[in-house]
């Protein structure tokens, strides 16, 4: 399916979601809410087949204090890929787990959770991944500080 | 080699002539450990994709210098040849694989991340700043990453370094710390002169020279 049937198709299953321009790989913004919901149903449906969540990360967006939180999907029968992008506040951080829909998402939001501190509601098992488990802060973040970093002299 | 290096000094020197034999087997223990250098594969990052897999390959091919002999445990190896970034959480591990490895061990941190951090050296939460900081390292190989010319240097320069360095009546003790920077318009035509050159030297054993070693040695000891 190309890009614009693709986005039709997701957008008549979801009409919250729209459409983000200029992207190489068709993109939409989803409202937090509706998430779990259309990443079932995209996973579902017969046309569509979205069986696999490639990677799911994170961007701090600090001027606009919003996280965006990317998951790029793919469907390994029909060839095709879609990213949903979803904007939290910066200053409450919890979003929905996809843990039930994809199994991997449990790994790729630990991961997340480790370095941007993310809260991933209904997560069975909401654990550091990469970091020692007493570590401070989340280092992702773009205020992230700590006495070990070295600032670049002017 | 526990035997020679513990009790032979102490049978030995007092036999005459017995020192002329002591420097003869240090020449003969530097020489062989040298030219066996056996590597532990530790490769953390894009180095390792230079130094362990380039330089193993046939087109450069570590074996004439007898360090192909790639060792995954530390007990089996002499080298350590840090090709990678270490953070925080390898640090703990590389020192263990390092007091693992037996006497004499050999250290190379080959690139800019094993030097000083190199691109990660600022703004970063994790990346140790130099494997220097964590164990004593012997050769330090410059490079982003380094390419096989630039690590046979190192290597080459370490060979050198342990040739002229321990004696059985001197254990453990190390020159300091070289940089093998490649030098300017050094190219591969040349290191492999210079390691046909060594291996010819090695090959004819300089007895003069050891002789006059010992008889100087023997002299002394005759004074004292």
């Amino acid at each position: 399916m190309d890009a614009l049937n693709l986005i039709a198709a997701v957008q008549a299953l979801q009409p919250d979601a729209k459409v983000r321009e200029q992207t190489d790989q068709p993109t939409l913004i989803v409202p937090a809410h509706a998430l779990v919901a259309l990443a079932r149903q995209l996973r579902d449906d017969p046309t569509l087949r979205f069986d696999l969540l490639e990677t799911h990360t994170a961007v701090d967006w600090l001027d606009e204090d919003r996280f965006e939180l990317l998951y790029l999907l793919a469907s390994v029968p029909l060839g095709h890929h879609l990213t949903l992008s979803v904007s939290i506040d910066r200053d409450e951080p919890v979003v929905p787990t996809l843990c039930e829909v994809y199994p991997i998402a449990q790994w790729l939001e630990r991961e997340v959770y480790d370095m941007f501190g993310i809260l991933y509601d209904n997560h069975p098992d909401l654990r550091r991944l990469f970091l020692e488990d007493d570590w401070v802060g989340f280092p992702l973040r773009k205020d992230y500080e700590d006495d070990f970093m070295l600032e670049r002299p002017e | 080699m526990g035997v020679i290096t513990d009790k032979l000094p102490g049978v030995l020197e007092p036999v005459p002539g017995g020192s002329v034999l002591l420097t003869a087997v240090d020449q003969l223990i530097n020489w062989s450990r040298s030219n066996s250098l056996w590597p532990l594969t530790f490769g953390t990052s894009c180095c390792a994709i230079e130094v362990m897999m380039a330089t193993g390959a046939a087109r450069h091919d570590l074996a004439r210098f007898g360090a192909e002999v790639a060792r995954p445990s530390p007990r089996q190896a002499d080298l350590l040849v840090i090709a990678g970034t270490i953070v925080k959480r390898m640090a703990p591990r590389l020192r263990t694989l390092y007091e693992q490895m037996a006497e004499p061990r050999y250290v190379m941190a080959t690139g800019s991340c094993a030097i000083c951090g190199g691109p990660f050296m600022y703004h970063s939460y994790t990346t140790v700043r130099g494997a220097d900081e964590i164990i004593p390292v012997d050769v330090y190989v410059p490079g982003c990453p380094p390419r096989p010319e630039a690590f046979f240097y190192g290597l080459l320069t370490l060979q050198k370094m342990i040739k002229e360095g321990e004696s059985i009546r001197h254990p453990g003790e190390r020159r300091r710390p070289v940089l093998a920077a490649l030098p300017e318009g050094m190219t591969l035509d040349d290191i492999r002169k210079e390691m046909q050159d060594l291996l010819s030297h090695d090959a004819n054993v300089n007895m003069a020279a050891a002789v006059a070693e010992g008889a100087r040695y023997s002299s002394e000891l005759k004074d004292f």
